[in-house]
């Protein structure tokens, strides 16, 4: 089973500096954050997609589809009971608290498709690469990109583990919620022992090349800041910055809806 | 100067009152293959350790006496910095691979070491080319077969262009063709580059490529010496729970006086061979047909009807990967089949079907006349036990007791024959009286055991087991199976997935080979092994002792076996 998002495509975004990256994701975050009404969060959900697109990473989607599918519903279903607005419909729903909920689902879904494109276009070496050029300290750099690369591992030994429990006849999905918690137990135990060993044997595989030996260490992948990545960080600046105005003139809010 | 130079090493680990070394001395000069061998618990993994520091500078604990690394005692020096010199490579590849692809793992250690990354690219190419991984440069190490994995662990350490490499049993989870990579290679090294080499193996085989062997046992060095005199004591091998060559056993058990004429033990099959004509040995021909159908008698009179139909099985994963190409097997009650096949053959996404942990994309699997689709899990799991490769994958009890009656408690059996199914089941697997003991305190094969108690406690007809012999030393492995054998003989239906050899020739009745998803032999493991050279195509060799047999034109599977026909005592029944 293969957990990692990463896709080893050669397009343009791909052979980007990974700083450029970086920016890029740091600003896809904040365009959908910046609006509230749904045809504008639409709009940097397009932006989102077509930056996936031209990364030649959509694929991923498929992998993630069931949970962008469950946030959506879920936060549209919330925020439709709780936001209030002026045109109420029937009960506590008014036609902003609908439109609020799915910007607010939609938002959610274009910031996990903007973190997918980022890992699927970034490998762990270069966002941790990325992070050192932008200032951060090397040990933590690497333990932000080691801890990225432990999630699939985990996520293998636990699928692993829940498997060997079913097969002893564990039925996680009957029972009452505290007998439910209960059925844990068996799964979790040897999930933290195998993350506890796991980690043991990384450190020591780390120590035992080297990790650390010289203040100087050098970087295999190299990277160039060229009029390439100027463009499209320049690009997504352009846009968050005339989103910033247009937010803060109000017109990307929704008319009626009340806090 | 030595490469490595031990004297009076003794090492406890933090909160053991039991050395796990004690009064090790050890010289090893530069450009030496030293095989390191020995019983589980002997000390093997923890005297690695020291070599390269993280004993006790990362593991903590009581150490006295020296090790010197080229002249550097590495007790005062950072493990990091030890790394210029020695690199470990270990058993587990899983965690010390964490590179996205595999020219980047390989570029981590001379990273470290701030090397320029023009020299880098350089010693990527050529450290690749030497453990045969060219080409493989972009591809993400989950993607590669476990020798590969291996491989590329050796290579990740070669690229640092140390002095010495020890490797921690490295072959472990691989299969037979890959096993003999990862030696060739060292082989290699060692010869063209001068290259200290340390590997710690329970393969005796392969053992045959080092300069010298040192046996272990109970963290001292029993016995030490050039590679063929160590090989050729069986007895001292079989003390230290080292599986002899079954060439050498052969020989070595038709006694002092029938033997050589005063020549050394044959250890090869070609050595064999020659002995054999120089000693005028024959076998009886007759003598071994009669055995084998007498064996094939017995092993057949407990089959009944089939237990698991598999009709044109086919597994597509979510990402697409056809694991599974229409396979088509039916096992009967009673048999003790073998599923065989290299690393990512399919074998496991096989038999997961048999307990309905994976479901059909096509075809169909039926178990006891049930369609495993329309079956929920936790009733297939009442008639198909599956334990699986590592127990601590499902181990959490904080007694032994709890841990074997979990199954049958889930399965509703009331408390009073819950405890008399863990006893049985404890006994079954020679664990009577350890119910209170914690099972982590347990070693690695006791654990095992417990596992396969677990399993056995729910009273499944048909047991799975996944590489139940993988990290087991030889009597272990052994006990093991001899286990496993009594569990057929009451009855169950036994399948094992495996890369052991001689564990499949000695045991099973049926093997059922797999490549890329089909099944491409499958019958009595006689009439498989003999198939030398298809078995060779998926990457799997027979044991020495069928090879020699094929030769002599004897289809034997075992020591025991040749030593039956060429029946010394045939003259005395006459």
């Amino acid at each position: 089973m293969n957990l990692y998002l990463y896709l080893d495509k050669d397009t343009p975004i791909h052979r980007m500096d990974p700083r450029a990256k970086l920016f890029v994701l740091l600003f896809s975050f904040a365009l959908p954050l910046l609006n509230q009404h749904p045809l504008w969060v639409a709009g940097a959900f397009a932006v989102i997609l077509a930056y996936g697109a031209a990364a030649r990473s959509l694929e991923n989607l498929r992998r993630i589809r069931q949970i962008l599918f469950f946030i959506f519903i879920f936060s549209t279903l919330v925020w439709t009971f709780f936001a209030k607005g002026t045109d109420v419909l029937i009960w506590r729903v008014s036609r902003q608290s609908i439109l609020y909920g799915i910007g607010t689902g939609l938002k959610l879904d274009a910031m996990i498709i903007a973190g997918m494109v980022f890992l699927s276009t970034t490998k762990n070496e270069e966002i941790s690469q990325g992070l050192i050029l932008l200032g951060l300290p090397y040990p933590m750099a690497f333990a932000f990109s080691t801890a990225l690369r432990l999630v699939p591992t985990f996520v293998g030994a636990g699928a692993t583990i829940a498997q060997a429990q079913r097969s002893r006849g564990l039925d996680i999905d009957s029972g009452s919620f505290i007998e439910r918690v209960r059925k844990y137990i068996p799964l979790l135990v040897p999930i933290f022992l195998t993350a506890i060993r796991s980690s043991d044997g990384l450190a020591m595989a780390l120590e035992g090349k080297g990790f650390g030996a010289s203040t100087k260490r050098t970087f295999y992948l190299r990277f160039k800041w060229t009029a390439r990545e100027t463009v499209v960080v320049g690009l997504f600046l352009a846009l968050v910055v005339a989103n910033t105005y247009l937010t803060l003139t109000g017109r990307t809010l929704i008319r009626g809806l009340m806090k | 100067m030595n490469a490595v130079e031990v004297q009076g090493l003794s090492f406890a680990y933090k909160g053991s009152e039991r050395e796990a070394i004690s009064g090790v001395d050890l010289a090893i000069s530069p450009g030496e293959f030293v095989v390191l061998m020995g019983p589980s618990g002997a000390g093997k993994s923890t005297f690695c350790l020291t070599l390269n520091g993280l004993i006790p500078n990362f593991k903590k604990g009581k150490y006295s006496g020296e090790v010197r690394v080229f002249g550097v005692p590495t007790k005062k020096h950072k493990v990091s910095d030890l790394a210029r010199d020695i690199v470990l490579v270990f058993q587990d590849f899983e965690t010390q691979i964490f590179s996205t692809n595999v020219e980047l793992e390989v570029a981590f250690g001379p990273e470290n070491f701030g090397v320029d990354p023009d020299e880098i690219g350089r010693r990527i190419h050529a450290t690749l080319k030497r453990v045969r991984l060219d080409g493989f440069e972009a591809r993400q190490p989950a993607t590669l077969s476990g020798g590969q994995k291996q491989r590329l662990a050796i290579a990740s350490a070669l690229s640092i262009q140390p002095r010495i490499i020890c490797m921690d049993e490295p072959t472990t989870d691989l299969d037979p063709i890959g096993k003999f990579d990862v030696f060739q290679v060292a082989d290699e090294l060692s010869r063209e580059k001068n290259m200290t080499m340390l590997i710690v193996e329970h393969e005796t085989e392969e053992a045959l490529k080092a300069d010298r062997i040192v046996l272990m046992r109970d963290g001292r060095i029993v016995a030490e010496g050039n590679a063929r005199a160590i090989l050729a004591s069986p007895a001292l091998l079989e003390e230290c729970s080292v599986k002899p060559l079954e060439v050498a056993e052969f020989f070595a058990s038709l006694g002092p006086g029938a033997s050589l004429d005063g020549g050394e033990l044959p250890l090869t099959v070609e050595e064999g061979l020659s002995a054999w004509e120089r000693l005028g040995l024959a076998a009886d021909r007759r003598r071994l047909d009669s055995l084998v159908s007498e064996k094939t008698r017995q092993q057949q009179a407990g089959y009944g009807d089939p237990v698991i139909e598999v009709r044109n099985l086919v597994h597509r994963y979510e990402n697409g990967l056809e694991a599974l190409r229409g396979v088509d097997l039916t096992i009967r009650r009673g048999e003790f089949v073998a599923v065989l096949g290299q690393n990512g053959s399919g074998k496991t996404t096989l038999v997961k079907h048999f307990n309905g942990l994976l479901a059909p994309t096509g075809g169909e699997v039926v178990v006891n006349a049930r369609d495993t689709r329309a079956t929920s899990m936790f009733e297939l799991s009442k008639t198909v036990g599956y334990v699986f490769q590592n127990p601590d994958h499902q181990i959490f009890a904080q007694t032994v007791f709890d841990e074997v009656a979990y199954g049958p408690r889930l399965f509703g059996v009331p408390e009073g024959e819950v405890k008399a199914r863990v006893v049985d089941a404890l006994e079954a697997v020679g664990l009577t009286g350890s119910e209170e003991e914690d099972p982590f305190s347990l070693t690695k094969g006791q654990r095992q055991r417990v596992a396969v108690a677990s399993v056995l406690a729910a009273k499944p007809e048909v047991i799975i087991l996944d590489e139940p012999t993988t990290g087991l030393d030889y009597k272990e492995q052994e006990s093991m199976m001899d286990l496993i054998k009594r569990l057929n003989e009451m009855g169950h239906t036994i399948i094992i997935v495996t890369h052991s050899m001689w564990v499949t020739a000695a045991y099973a009745h049926r093997a059922v080979v797999l490549k890329e998803g089909q099944v491409v032999m499958d019958g009595p493991v006689r009439d498989v092994f003999v198939r030398e050279k298809e078995l060779a195509d998926v990457f799997l060799k027979p044991p020495q002792i069928v090879r020699f047999g094929a030769r002599l034109g004897l289809p034997v599977l075992t020591v025991d076996e040749l030593v039956a026909c060429v029946g010394r005592e045939e003259g005395a029944r006459k």
